[in-house]
């Protein structure tokens, strides 16, 4: 049988300075990060091709993690660091754009814009009141079903017995005045 | 989550004048010097128009 998979701990004596990322990153701190980035945008080779990306409709974000790649595939900084700047970098690049006049999208979500659920296209349309008339209705119509009882174990409607009942219950005694001290006397004497 | 979408969300929040608060825990002794109002002044001075704030955009950290 033979196995295809490292043996356990390969990955401790493997050679791990093949890739650059398997190193400690060059760049550690945030502020050094983004100038380092900002130096490289101001190159005019990438600045070029920065420009060129935003001519074929490239989104900025797109652009961002296309250098922010090869900054991590370079060992320059961590992923990590390379997210923490990816805004600065986007904000740089849109200022380029604005100032030499192109077009450009960012390419992340616009919190202002309103977004169309189904619920606010109901409202908008006038359905959701509708429907809460509807359901109105229904519940009117179920409501009495739901106050009937009925069965053998079923609740009473009326939780107090008749008072007619009630003595019947305790024994059928009779409005006969009787006090219960005292104590009749047997007529035959035992 | 892909790269793509966290890059995405973390330049979302940078325009929305955001940073993560712990940042600025790793260099204590100095202040964060690209933060998100450093990017307006630097519009402003290029473009020469001020720059309009995010709803709910707090002062850099």
């Amino acid at each position: 049988m033979q196995f295809d998979s490292p043996i356990p701990g390969a990955n401790l004596v493997a050679d791990t300075r093949n890739y650059a990322w398997h190193r400690p990153p060059d760049i550690v701190e945030y502020d050094k990060a983004v100038d380092y980035l900002i130096s490289r945008i101001d190159d005019p080779h990438q600045t070029q091709m920065v420009l060129a990306m935003l001519d074929i409709e490239a989104q900025i974000s797109t652009i961002v993690s296309t250098i922010l790649l090869q900054t991590v595939a370079k060992g320059k900084m961590a992923i990590d660091l390379a997210l923490l700047a990816a805004g600065p970098l986007a904000r740089y690049i849109e200022i380029i754009a604005k100032d030499v006049g192109k077009p450009y999208s960012m390419g992340v979500r616009d919190k202002s814009a309103i977004i169309i659920t189904p619920t606010l296209l109901k409202q908008a349309l006038g359905i959701v009141e509708q429907e809460e008339d509807m359901i109105e209705d229904m519940e009117q119509e179920e409501a009495p079903l739901e106050a009937t009882t009925g069965g053998l174990m079923g609740m009473p409607d009326e939780m107090v017995a008749p008072e007619d009942e009630q003595m019947e219950m305790l024994g059928g005694m009779d409005d006969t005045e009787s006090d219960p001290m005292v104590e009749e006397e047997p007529e035959d004497e035992l | 989550m892909q790269f793509q979408d966290a890059v995405r969300m973390s330049i979302e929040k940078f325009i929305e004048g955001k940073m993560p608060e712990k940042l600025t825990e790793l260099s204590p002794e100095r202040e964060l010097y690209y933060t998100p109002d450093y990017f307006d002044q630097l519009e402003e001075e290029l473009l020469g128009e001020p720059v309009e704030k995010a709803e709910g955009e707090k002062d850099a950290v």
